[in-house]
């Protein structure tokens, strides 16, 4: 298969048939999205829009709970990350620098958190949320997500731990530095792609998460983008134009995030994966 | 700040072996996964053993009766049934798919090297806004783009309702889960493929061995660690999915896409009856580490396979 010429283009077109399957529905929700609302739904679909309006972001601004949603959005995933992030920094280390009895034991049980399935978890922590009086507030979202995230960044952090020379972080130990100095200083930089890369796996679940955003959450003022989102649907009459733009709203900073980081994103994640 | 003080008594023995540190570090999300997921399932126990129907409202014990009633519920168990439909087709689908893309993701090409960061995005984006968008290119209404072009191309006479009989809901559906999560899948059987070394390829070669016999013997026994977990976590993961499901048909029509998941949804929150809810899901958990315990007995563990 390699080097042939026929084998190169043929190579090229099927992978450009996947990338069309992956990437046309999100195109056609942004192309939608400019459309006005009788090019929309008309009979004929037009491939590539023939009238350009902004008439469906305006309405999203100005008509819509979507500032609202988006605002707790922010407040949420980005508490989620904070959290989540430290406590698998200073787990991750902890594993990296004493290797303590138990540690293997350890990350197995992050990957088995992370696997287990969040279903089984609806009625336990809604029931759990409820009798602490957390349910309908952030606090119940950012404790649920980090609960969702945590595990799995410890376990994405791992590789890039173990790429840290061990030697640099004993040196800097014998010469009387203090722990938490050396991974501040020494560790963090060495490992800032891991970071990133879980970084963006915190934010980017909290923000699209709905299941639970659905039912801890009640009053709209609270409400996350997801199913803020989901509640236009359900609507008798769909606004198709405004959905679209509330998509594209809620995807553009996910794929802007992705553009930056993607590359080391999927590095992570796949690392993770051939070393289990 | 303790760990400051610890520090500064240390200087002899490198500090790293001292495992107190590392109980200390590791203490906090431990006791965080304890609060939030060990606690709640054990309060879900007591919670399935109640009469509980709306959260908060007074409850009596009533022993193993949310038990009885779930396992003699009929509905449970073709949810159950629907539930295996549905992982089966996720998988045969998503490994199909995502064997075939993770080769072509193997080349040496320069799209190649995109293509692993970007296919991805179907993965990344909401679930809530993925559902929007493929209920607007199925539409049957106008707008639809896929029965248009159907139309238009005169394949069909009438427009399709893809969401109108269980049957098809459910193959949509399957379609539509397996769209987000092939590229997930093929990135991991990629990472397994590169992790093979050249040098097993070069000196299957040099012996004179077909593509197809390279294949069968070097590449699909180097990829069974990879493949053992990744079916575990598949099945684990594609047998939890609810948001895809519950925002494109709500279990329906005619319950016909009610899985598991939506069961115990709607038995919370729409049905209210909160601890047969409970009941159900520790069913539920017990039939899935059965199941997990199955695959690891007789397809493998990928530790074994080291």
């Amino acid at each position: 298969m390699r080097g042939s010429v026929f084998g190169k283009l043929l190579g090229t077109a099927a992978l450009l048939i996947v990338l069309f399957t992956v990437l046309f529905p999100i195109y056609w929700m942004a192309a939608s999205s400019v459309k006005v609302p009788r090019e929309i739904i008309a009979r004929r679909v037009t491939l590539v829009p023939q009238s350009f309006t902004t008439q469906h972001y305006e309405k999203l601004l100005s008509a819509s709970n979507f500032p609202t949603y988006t605002v707790n959005s922010l407040i949420v995933s980005l508490s989620t990350m904070v959290i989540s992030v430290t406590l698998a920094v200073l787990a991750g280390y902890g594993v990296y620098q004493t290797k303590f009895f138990g540690s293997q034991t350890f990350l197995r049980a992050m990957l088995v958190a992370y696997a287990f399935p969040t279903v089984l978890l609806i009625v336990p922590l809604y029931f759990v949320l409820s009798a602490l009086r957390l349910v309908d507030t952030y606090y119940a979202l950012i404790i649920v997500n980090v609960t969702l995230t945590a595990p799995f960044a410890v376990w994405l952090l791992q590789a890039f731990f173990r790429s840290v020379p061990q030697d640099i972080v004993d040196a800097a130990l014998v010469d009387g530095a203090g722990q938490l100095f050396v991974l501040w200083r020494i560790v963090l930089p060495l490992i800032a792609p891991g970071i990133a890369a879980i970084s963006i796996f915190c934010f980017v679940t909290s923000w699209t998460e709905y299941l639970f955003a659905s039912i801890l959450i009640n009053s709209d003022a609270l409400r996350t983008l997801p199913p803020g989102l989901a509640g236009i649907i359900g609507q008798y009459q769909i606004d198709w134009g405004l959905l679209m733009a509330g998509a594209v709203a809620v995807t553009l900073p996910v794929v802007i995030i992705f553009a930056l980081f993607g590359r080391s994103f999927v590095s992570g994640l796949t690392q993770g994966a051939v070393k289990v | 700040m303790r760990v400051v003080t610890l520090s500064g008594q240390l200087a002899a023995p490198l500090p790293r072996r001292r495992p107190s540190l590392g109980y200390l570090l590791v203490a906090p999300l431990v006791l965080w996964l304890l609060l939030t997921v060990i606690v709640p399932l054990i309060g879900a126990i007591g919670l399935s053993m109640q009469d509980m129907r709306i959260i908060g409202t007074p409850s009596n014990y009533v022993g193993l009766e949310n038990y009885g009633r779930i396992i003699g519920d009929s509905a449970f168990w073709s949810a159950a049934g629907r539930s295996v439909v549905w992982v089966i087709g996720n998988a045969l689908l998503q490994t199909a798919l995502g064997f075939v893309v993770a080769l072509l993701l193997n080349q040496r090409l320069r799209l190649a090297r995109f293509a692993r960061t970007w296919i991805l995005l179907s993965w990344v984006i909401p679930t809530a806004v993925l559902v929007i968008i493929w209920r607007w290119m199925l539409s049957s209404a106008g707008g639809g783009l896929i029965n248009a072009l159907l139309l238009e191309a005169r394949l069909i006479r009438l427009p399709i309702s893809f969401f109108g009989s269980a049957e098809s809901a459910m193959l949509t559906l399957i379609v539509i889960n397996s769209w987000r999560w092939f590229p997930l899948t093929a990135l991991f059987v990629l990472a397994g493929l590169q992790a093979i070394p050249e040098e097993l390829y070069e000196a299957a070669k040099v012996d004179g061995a077909s593509v197809l016999q390279r294949f069968r013997f070097i590449t699909l026994p180097s990829l069974q660690p990879v493949l053992a977990s990744l079916g575990l976590i598949g099945f684990l993961w594609s047998v939890n999915v609810f948001d895809v499901i519950w925002l494109l048909t709500q279990g329906g029509p005619s319950d016909g896409t009610t899985t598991l998941p939506v069961f115990i949804y709607n038995a919370a929150f729409k049905q209210y009856r909160l601890s047969e809810a409970a009941a159900a899901s520790v069913v539920f958990g017990v039939l899935l580490l059965v199941c997990a315990a199955l695959f690891l007995r007789f397809i493998g563990s990928p530790e074994r396979e080291r």
